[in-house]
Order: structure tokens, then sequence, then C-alpha cells
């Protein structure tokens, strides 16, 4: 089963330097907390959609179509309850609703969503080797960076054990959908057990591998990728850069962009 | 010819282990000789491999005594990232030991680890790929590969480091036959090319190849000799648990001078000492027995996987008939497990129908469905959790409602028929690999389903494990269950099975009594299958055995 979420390609985004990417990453987030309008976050998650488009990693997006559109929902539905508009809808005892703060929530599930996309736009482009080498060259100790990377690595792996698992424990009779809240607990051990167990194993094993071939965590190595900054990557951080220092003189010094002011 | 590797009274005991894994092992293998090593399960090759590069004792901790000198310089006081430079292990799981996300650079790891420059190491992945022919597929996932191709893969990452000496623990189980045959043709080359190389195998065919055979029983090295020698004799390999080469079986037990191991040496044999007519008369095929009413019925079944819509099955028609034993062939991604999933319900079709009893299997419920249908996967530690086995073989009849009187009495039945009765209070952990996947049979069976389904039943077992394990299935085969096995072994199919299929791109290549189908060598090829030595004689005879000991009874007949 592939679960990975690389997607092999040549799009602009997939020959930027893994650090201008990072970089990237980091700047887009920071750009989406500068707002809580939903129609200055809407406008930032359409760009992350276009960025998506010509990296052409909407396979991905269709793939978690359903986290998205749950991120989306629960932030849209749940948020209005919690803050305070001065518009109001309803009020019924603790319970308040206004238009500010439905707003809120519809800007905070565009957040949540753009923060998801960003980073799946980011692993959609950049194999994990690139990533490892990235944040080594931005100055991450190499045991860091290699435990990082190793981490996502596993991630489908061991979600794909997972999925198998489950099979195994349905197909003895295990019938997950059935049976109150306890029940369903005692029915996780059948499947965290194997799990636990696979992932001990797995883990122990690929460090056999890892050593047999050489690598040592802490030791000096190169790197069959050269990472090289050419002028686009430059450019690209530059161009996000000024984006950002745009971003914030709205909030910051114009006041542009908030619905419900004194928030993040 | 000064040795590379020596062994002086080497001993081995792992950490919590109860007995020695390795036994005063003593021995010398010379620069550019091929070794093979073969053993039963748990006789210590695996711990072999490992003092070669110092996972034993720098990764696996235990007593150590005795020494492994590799060009003069003992193993055990380097760091095994050190050792990698000279010794080359190639791992038993291939599948796990490929963690990058493309075919180059998994090629380029050990290079960069040894930090050797850009175009150096660039050479030698293109030498290297070359070596294992993968060029073509330079830029592909490893995951996308077939098992040959990934086992491969993994043979030419250790390539890429150079070095003198190269190890490989089993690096043909879990092949199909052009898989397995691929690897051997590299090891050979290997050999040629003055490399030293150790190869582990459970195979007599990988041990053929070699310049000495490394016989081991118990950790401790039973023979060392000439592979032809030692694979001749019957008695010796016997004693270490080790699987006879067919042809020899048979020349022995018609006792017949000449110990062939390949088809045609064995007809050269019968034709220079005229031991039978030729051709032989032929015997009248048996009539197979009238199948039963059909109890699955699979028809224009296509399967597309969600995630990355790729068609795993494309129109299979196929319909299992009541008490029959049917064999599942076919080579890595023909569909194989696809298919058995539609079987009960796991899977659901993404168009055509799988009618379990003339119902749909998205009818039953998984409780329901346990009943009708048991599936044991491949790996038994994917569903072994249970402090005993008692409560490892009882989970599905609890799930199911069963009070504790009749889960005792099904518990106890489904024990005594995997042959673990008395092992009710133990540990599923401790128990051997086979044992385990007797475990999960048995957890299964205990729900007492019509149909058993079995996903690969005897990968990772020894010769003695996967005898039992057929002989055990036979015995629930006769009881009435219907089986199906998917399996690699050719030789599981040609002695359990009375029908086999074989897939191919997800479509039903050849579908028969076992008999025919493994007459069809041709069309077998096209799914990279090759029947077993015994079979292909009998097809070049014109018998109608199966296995060696069909075969003496049909030819003294």
């Amino acid at each position: 089963m592939n679960l990975f979420l690389y997607l092999e390609g040549r799009t602009w985004l997939h020959r930027l330097d893994p650090r201008t990417k990072l970089m990237g990453t980091l700047i887009l987030f920071v750009l989406c907390l500068c707002f809580n309008h939903p129609l200055y976050l809407l406008l930032i998650a359409l760009a992350i959609g276009a960025l998506a488009l010509s990296a052409k990693a909407f396979l991905n997006f269709w793939r978690l179509r359903w986290l998205l559109l749950l991120l989306m929902a629960f932030s849209t539905l749940l948020w209005p309850f919690f803050v305070r508009g001065s518009t109001a809808i309803l009020a019924w005892g603790p319970l308040h609703l206004s238009q500010e703060s439905i707003a809120y929530g519809v800007a905070m599930g565009l957040r949540l969503a753009s923060f998801v996309s960003i980073g799946l736009v980011l692993l959609s482009t950049t194999r994990n080797e690139e990533l490892t080498h990235g944040l080594i060259r931005m100055g991450l100790p190499h045991p860091v960076a290699f435990a990082f990377a190793t981490a996502l690595r596993l991630i489908p792996t061991f979600a794909g054990a997972g999925a198998t698992i489950v099979q195994a424990q349905m197909a003895r009779g295990l019938d997950l959908e059935e049976g109150n809240l306890l029940r369903r607990i005692g029915k996780f051990i059948p499947q965290a057990v194997p799990l636990f167990l696979y992932a001990i194993r797995h883990t122990n094993f690929l460090a056999m591998a890892l050593e047999s071939r050489g690598f040592s965590p802490g030791a000096a190595r190169t790197f069959y990728h050269e990472l090289r900054m050419r002028w686009i990557d430059y450019g690209t951080i530059v161009f996000l850069l000024v984006l950002l220092g745009g971003a914030l003189y709205l909030r910051l010094g114009q006041g542009w962009g908030v619905i419900l002011p004194g928030r993040l | 010819m000064e040795p590379i590797i020596s062994f002086d009274r080497l001993s081995f005991t792992y950490r919590g282990g109860e007995r020695p894994a390795l036994r005063q092992i003593c021995g010398q293998i010379d620069r550019g000789a091929v070794v093979a090593v073969m053993g039963h399960a748990g006789a210590g090759k695996s711990t072999l491999c490992y003092t070669l590069n110092g996972l034993v004792p720098r990764f696996f901790r235990g007593a150590y005594e005795g020494s492994v000198l590799v060009k003069g310089e003992e193993v055990a006081r380097r760091k095994v990232a050190e050792m990698a430079r000279h010794v080359g292990l190639v791992l038993q799981d291939f599948e796990a030991q490929l963690f990058s996300t493309n075919v180059e650079l998994e090629m380029a790891f050990g290079p960069e680890n040894l930090c050797l420059a850009r175009p150096e190491i660039d050479r030698r992945i293109r030498q290297y790929l070359s070596w294992v022919g993968l060029e073509k597929l330079r830029h592909r996932e490893p995951a996308s590969l077939s098992g040959g191709q990934k086992q491969r893969l993994a043979i030419g990452a250790i390539l890429a480091m150079e070095p003198e000496v190269v190890v490989m623990d089993e690096p043909t189980t879990d092949l199909d036959p052009k898989g397995r045959q691929e690897i051997l043709e590299i090891a050979k080359r290997l050999g040629q090319s003055g490399k030293t190389l150790l190869i582990v195998d459970t195979e007599p065919e990988t041990a053929e190849q070699a310049d000495e055979l490394w016989l081991i029983k118990e950790g401790r090295i039973l023979s060392k000799g000439k592979p032809r020698q030692l694979l001749t004799d019957v008695t010796l390999l016997k004693a270490c648990g080790v699987s006879i080469p067919p042809l020899v079986e048979l020349f022995s037990l018609m006792g017949w001078p000449g110990n062939p191991l390949s088809p045609e040496e064995a007809l050269s044999w019968i034709d220079k000492h005229g031991l039978i007519p030729r051709p032989f008369p032929k015997r009248p095929r048996e009539k197979p027995r009238p199948p039963g009413p059909p109890i699955l019925e699979v028809e224009g079944l296509r399967y597309v996987y969600p995630f990355h819509q790729t068609e795993a099955l494309r129109g299979v028609h196929l319909s299992i008939h009541e008490g029959e034993c049917v064999a599942l062939l076919g080579q890595n991604g023909s569909g194989k497990t696809t298919l058995a999933k539609h079987f009960n319900g796991l899977l659901k079709p993404t168009s055509g129908s799988v009618l379990l009893r003339g119902k749909p299997t998205s009818d039953y419920g998984h409780r329901e469905m346990a009943r009708h249908v048991g599936f044991v996967f491949q790996n038994p530690d994917h569903q072994i959790f249970a402090n005993t086995v008692y409560d490892e073989v009882a989970f599905g009849l609890r799930m199911l409602g069963e009070d504790t009187k009749t889960t005792a009495r099904y518990v106890e039945e489904a024990l005594a028929t995997v042959g673990l009765a008395g092992y009710e209070g133990s540990s599923p952990f401790a128990l051997s690999k086979g044992e385990r996947q007797r475990v999960a049979v048995a957890s299964v069976l205990a729900a007492r389903p019509e149909i058993l389904v079995l996903d690969e039943p005897t990968t990772g077992l020894d010769q003695a494990q996967q005898r039992s394990m057929m002989a055990m299935l036979k015995a629930l085969h006769r009881q009435g269950h219907t089986i199906i096995v998917i399996t690699h072994s050719m030789r599981m199919a040609e002695e359990l099975a009375d029908r086999t299929v074989v897939l191919k791109d997800g479509t039903v290549l050849l579908d028969g009594q076992t008999r025919a189908v493994f007459a069809e060598e041709e069309r077998l090829a096209e799914a990279s299958l090759r029947p077993s030595s015994i079979v292909r004689l009998s097809n070049r005879l014109g018998t109608e055995a199966l296995t060696v000991e069909q075969m003496v009874e049909e030819l003294k007949a």
C-alpha cells in the first residue's frame, strides 16, 4: 500500500532548494496567523490552493479531503461558541452567538486547513532525504535531523501495518462498530499490542540495517543530491518576506483583516 | 590461499537467551570463495551472519567467546559502521531494509556514509544498478518494485559500498521462482567476480553453486564439504532438518544409481542405465472428485485501490466449490491477496460481485463472516496480542459471544488440530515462528469456519515446520473444510492442492486440476512460475506424479 506523500515531479516547487521550502513554510505559517478575518484567510487559502495546483499535488489533497473538511467543519461549528462578538444573533444563558464569532469560526477553519495544506505542499514536493539534508544545512544537529526525517518516514509504514492488523483482527470477528464506549476501548488492545510490538521490531531492524550500511548518527557523511540555492530560491524568500512584512504592516499598523480585535 | 575470514571457537548466547545460538564455530573462508550455509530454523544461521559485521556482539549483546577475524582484524573490536566497508550484509527482510524514497538514493546511502564525493557515488550507482539489472528503474520508488527487484536493490545497495566480503541472509525466501532465479544469477556472478560470498539459504538449489557448504545444527557446524557431496547425503541432510533435493530423494528411494539435482541430469541417468522404459506407459489420470455445490462465486470482479488508483483485479471469474483445496499462485503483485480479501468481505468489489452461498459478501456482518470464512494473515505477529495461547485462540469466540463452556471446548479442539494441545498457558510471544503461525491458524479455526483462507502460511518456516503445516492443512481438508491457500511455494501447491488457480496481472491465467496446470510449464513461465524439479521430471517422463512419494508409487506399480 502506498501511503507516502511525496509525488514524483519536476515542477518549480520540486526544484526549489529544501531550505527555501522549509523557510517558506515557516513564513506562510506566520502569514496565516496575521489575520483573523475570513475573507483575508480565504485569500491566503486560495493562494495556497494555487500553489498546490502548480506543484501538481492535488492527488494528496484528494487523499486527505476528509481530514481537511473535518478540520474546517469542526472549527467553524465550535469556535463561535467560545468567542464573543458585538452583533449578537442568539443569546441564551451562557450560550452566545454573534455574526463576528461565526465569521471568526470560519476564519479559524480556513486557517487550520491552510496550515495542513502548506505542510502537504511541502511534503508532496520534497523528498525525505532532501528534508533531512536541508535541516542539517540549516544548522540542526545530525542526529536530530535524522530522527525527525525517520519519524516522518515511518508514519506511513506504521499506518500500513496498522491497517493490516485491523483487518487481521476483523477477520477473527472483531467488530469495531458495535458496543458501548467501554467495550470499544477494550477492543483497542487487540490492535494496539501487535502494532506496538511491530513498531519496536521494525525500528530495531531499521537500526540494524542502517548500521550495516555504514551509518552512524553523528559521523560526517556526504550527500548525493547537492543543495544549491539559485536565484529563484532567493527570489522566493525575498518575495515571501516582503509579503509577510506587508501583512504585518496591514494588521499591526492599519488594523486591517481583523474581525475580532485582540485575538490572534 | 590466505583466508579472509576465520572463526576460532566462536560461541555466542544472546542476552536473556536460554541456550547458545552458536557453539564452538571454527572455520576459514578463503578470499574469493563462495560458501553456502544451511540449517533448520533457529540453527544460528542469521547469528553467524551477524558476527561477520559486528552486529553480534555490538548491536545484539550477550555472552561472546572466541573470535572472528576478517582480514586479520578482530570484528568484535570494531564498530558495525566501520566493518560495513569490508563486510556487506544483506539482511533477511528485504522490505524493511529499503528506506529511501527512490532507487538511486537507496543505492547512494552506503557510499554517502563512506563520505565519497558525488562523482564517485554517481559512478557506483550506475555500475552496480546495471550489475543487478535495475538501471531502468533508477527513479522508481522502492515500494513500487516487485519482490525480486526489491531484493536485487538491497543487494545492489550493499555492493555500492564495494565490500570485499558479501553476506546474504536467506536472499531467496519470499520470492517467486523467477525472482529466485535472478538472485541466484547475481550470486553466481558475484562469486565469479572474485568477491568472497557467504550465503545462507534453505533451498538446496542455492547451495549447488557454492564452493563449499556448511551444515549447521543447533548452533554447531555439523559438516563442511563440497555441496555435491553433502547435498546427496540424505541421512546427513535429514539430521540437519534441511530439505533434501527431491530428485536425490527419488533416486535414493528407487535405489537408482546417481544423484541428479536437475531434471536433465535425472533423464540422462535414467536413459544411460535404462532405469525405466521410455516413454513410460501412461496411466489414466485420476478423475477429479465431482465438485460439491459452489460456495464462493466471483463474477467479473474488478478492484481499484482507492489511494493510488491502481487496478489490482481486472475482471476475475472464479467459483470455489465445497470441499475443494485450492492453491492460488502468482507473482508478487499479481492480485492474490487482494482477491482473497474479497472472499471474506475485507475488501468490497469496485465492480462485479463476490457471492458467498449465493449472497453478496457485503451482506454479512464481520462476526457472521468469521463463522463462514476464516482468514489467516501472512504474518502471525500482525494479530497475536494475548498473554496466553488460550486467550489468543479464544478471542474470536468471545467476540462472537460464545459462552465459556463452548469456548473452552472449541479452543481445545482447535489447539489439538494444530498440534498445540498443552500449550494453553504458554505465552504466544515465546513460541517459535512456526508455532506462532499455528496459533494464528487455531485462532481462526476456533470459530469453525467452513472456508479457510491462508495467506502464505509457510513463509519463514523451515523444512520440518513446512511439512507439519501441510500435514495439518491436509487433515483439515479431510475433515471437510474448504481450503484456499495463497502461496509462492510450488511444492506446497503440488503436494496439497487438488486445484490450482494462477493469477497474472489481476486476471486468471490458468485454472484447473493441479496436475494439468503444472503440465503447462510455458504458460506458468508467463506468470514467472516454474514447477519444482520433481514435477518437471514428471512432465518429461509423462507420468502423473506431483510428489516424490507419488512418483515412487507410480514407477513401482
